[in-house]
């Protein structure tokens, strides 16, 4: 049972990295129904910023200053890959202009940081702590609530904020959100910088357990993203279930079927949810009026 | 002005210009440059190990030019960087073969490059010199009979020796249950292999054999089956970033075992994610940083000083980059010429003993046998507190003699 218990909750903490990089997906896709393919590199460049900052401020103080990096380059996102797509109709041109724009990231930040992996220092001590047999290390619970907190802290400030409103309305219909004389333009910009601030603070959260560089960010937006279609790209609650679910399953495959087949049982889930319920697991079915 | 006098005023101003002393002008000026090539990942995951070859080779080709050169000319590197990538490996072998017309190439710090690089100079009749991968299967690649000649070469302590030592090791120290864990890269899979059949060939059989992907950052799986299947010792073979993911793992499951660990464990990355818990894993190494022998005393000394360091990042492939340059000089010396099956005809049969810091090679290669490591060469090395030391007490003791080749022992 103890073996059991510390494979979940080594899956909870793989799971809540994967889920605070989908919520990134989550959160564009409601307004514009378009999504950041760079978002890894998001992920990456705001590490490394964090990893120059740290020196200097420490790796509390930093957080802020990586907060205010990541919704700049979100609105830079937004503005240069996403905009002028929308704005000539264009179906899947912001898809290819997404992923352009991650690439230029990735070579911008190669030829800043260079392309070795850099350890970043972790704030807290090594040593783990024991609950009922099941060890955690600090870093681990870190993750877990910093991920949640961020979540929530969206959460309310789309709740109780005339932004945060505007941009509910603007999910659930844009059409009447803008006959309603909200501009939804900078509706869709201000979730491309939320969501860009998520995935910088994912990168400095997660930098401590992995390495930081330019393609830090790789394999697990990759992971993010199959999360994202199994929780449902529409729902803030489908991406951490959706996490949760992928990051145990990966850790249950490996010890009690094989280390050799660790991804396969998420891709498995991600092909049935497609097959049964493509919206995902907490997506609304929408009926699309032609 | 005469023709002649005015050749002369001109080379002599060439020679001023160049700060060359003119007594030595007449061979080393007419005659171009030796060109090597110098590839390895200089960029990314394994970087610490390319760059290390590259700035030890750098330092053989500086020593050598400074003497004279080869057969009056002087060896000029061409650096190229292949990202640890098998395309651009290939690419790089195609561009330094056709475009830069290098004698000879030295490099290559990931096995997977390697195979699909080497093709390219073993089809143009260029020695090829690896200098740090170490699948077992990079000099067995065009080896005779299919083959007349094979260009490949190496003075790197390949796979097969290194599981060898690491199972002996495991079993020297009286451990009956062993757990395998490596990575899922050619390198890791090949080296668990080797892994497995030495344990095979001894009548055992690993109690866990477990398999982690390069980037995983969480080995709670592997580890605990390892754990539930009651090894006492794990053997893991991969690459320092996942290698430490590993002993970090151990320490957050409380779990700790003693951990032999394939060369890469001196990586820098290794030491600085593993940190304290780094501490005690032993691997095979061809070098240590250690100056009781003058040679590799000066070697570090030099190292130390032109690169602005306190250590070598993966001093093995520093100590291999730098020999490596001396064993393709001395073939080109002895070859008399720059010409390709020659060079490979001098290395298999090297008269004059080459000093190195790894080792004295004395005959290092036959036709047959393209490895100049041989077992009785390679020590286990150990972290302690960012640095890799001698493991066996021993070993540092006559860390002053020299270990050479074991005749037919390859």
């Amino acid at each position: 049972m103890t073996i059991f218990l510390q494979l979940v909750s080594s899956g909870v903490a793989v799971g809540m990295i994967y889920a605070a990089i989908a919520f990134g997906y989550q959160l564009t896709f409601a307004t514009s129904k378009t999504l950041n393919f760079g978002q890894g590199e998001a992920l990456a460049v705001g590490a490394l910023f964090g990893l120059t900052l740290v020196p200097f401020t420490g790796y509390w103080l930093m957080i802020p200053l990586v907060l205010v990096f990541g919704f700049g380059l979100g609105a830079v996102v937004e503005r240069l890959a996403v905009r002028p797509a929308i704005a000539i109709k264009s179906e899947y041109g912001w898809i290819m202009a997404t992923i352009a724009l991650g690439i230029i990231f990735r070579n911008l930040a190669e030829n800043i940081w260079g392309r070795d992996d850099l350890p970043f220092p972790s704030p807290l001590p090594d040593v783990p702590y024991e609950i009922g047999g099941v060890r955690i290390l600090p870093m681990e619970m870190l993750i877990v609530a910093g991920a949640l907190l961020m979540m929530l802290a969206v959460e309310i400030f789309n709740r109780k904020s005339i932004w945060g409103k505007a941009v509910v309305a603007t999910s659930n219909d844009i059409d009447a959100a803008g006959l309603m004389g909200i501009n939804t333009k900078r509706v869709i910009t201000l979730s491309y910088s939320i969501s860009a601030m998520t995935a910088a603070f994912a990168g400095v959260l997660v930098a401590p357990v992995t390495l930081t560089g330019a393609t830090m960010g790789s394999v697990l937006a990759l992971k993010a993203f199959a999360v994202a279609i199994i929780g449902g790209l529409e729902s803030g609650l489908g991406v951490i279930v959706g996490g949760l679910i992928l990051g145990v399953a990966e850790t249950l495959t490996g010890f009690y079927i094989s280390t050799g087949y660790k991804d396969v049982p998420g891709l498995i889930l991600l092909l049935v949810v497609l097959s049964i319920r493509p919206v995902g697991l907490f997506g609304k079915a929408v009926i699309k009026k032609v | 002005m005469t023709v002649t006098k005015r050749a002369l005023v001109g080379a002599l101003l060439c020679a001023t210009a160049l700060g060359v002393a003119p007594f030595r002008i007449t061979p080393a000026f007419a005659a171009d440059a030796i060109k090597i090539g110098l590839t390895g990942p200089y960029t990314g995951g394994s970087s610490s190990m390319g760059v290390s070859m590259r700035d030890g080779a750098k330092l053989a080709a500086a020593e050598i030019n400074k003497n004279g050169g080869v057969l009056g000319r002087q060896i000029q590197l061409v650096e190229r960087d292949d990202e640890a990538k098998n395309e651009v490996g290939a690419q790089v072998a195609q561009e330094l073969i056709n475009k830069e017309k290098v004698v000879a190439t030295v490099g290559f710090i990931n096995t997977g490059v390697a195979l699909a690089a080497q093709r390219f100079y073993q089809e143009a009749e260029i020695p090829v010199f690896n200098n740090v991968a170490t699948g077992t299967i990079i000099t067995e690649q065009f080896k005779a009979p299919d083959y007349d000649n094979n260009y490949v070469f190496r003075n790197s302590a390949y796979d097969t020796l290194q599981a060898g030592m690491m199972v002996d090791e495991a079993l020297r120290e009286g451990h009956k249950k062993i757990a395998v864990l490596a990575d899922s890269t050619n390198y890791g899979q090949l080296g668990r292999e080797d892994i497995e059949k030495q344990l095979a060939a001894k009548k055992m059989k690993a109690v866990a054999v477990e398999k982690f992907n390069i980037k995983d950052v969480d080995m709670t799986a592997q580890l605990l089956k390892a754990k539930e299947a009651g090894a006492e010792v794990i053997l893991a073979y991969g690459i320092g970033p996942e290698l430490a993911q590993i002993t970090n793992g151990m320490a957050k499951l409380g779990w700790k075992v003693p951990m032999i660990a394939s060369w890469p464990a001196s990586m820098q990355s290794f030491i600085d994610i593993a940190g304290t818990n780094g501490n005690g894993v032993i691997m095979p190494q061809t070098f240590i940083e250690d100056k009781t022998v003058q040679k590799r005393a000066a070697f570090l000394d030099d190292y130390y000083k032109t690169y602005g360091v306190t250590k070598i990042p993966t001093p093995v492939a520093g100590a291999q980059g730098y020999d490596s340059i001396y064993l393709i000089a001395a073939a080109i010396k002895q070859a008399g010429s720059t010409d390709g099956p020659k060079i490979r005809e001098a290395l298999e049969n090297l008269n004059t003993k080459v000093e190195g810091v790894v080792t004295t090679y004395d005959h290092p290669f036959t036709g047959k046998d393209h490895n100049a490591i041989s077992r009785n060469m390679v020590v286990f090395g150990k972290v302690q507190d960012g640095k890799i030391v001698y493991a066996n007490p021993e070993d540092a003791k006559n860390a002053g003699t020299v270990r050479v080749k074991e005749k037919s022992s390859n």
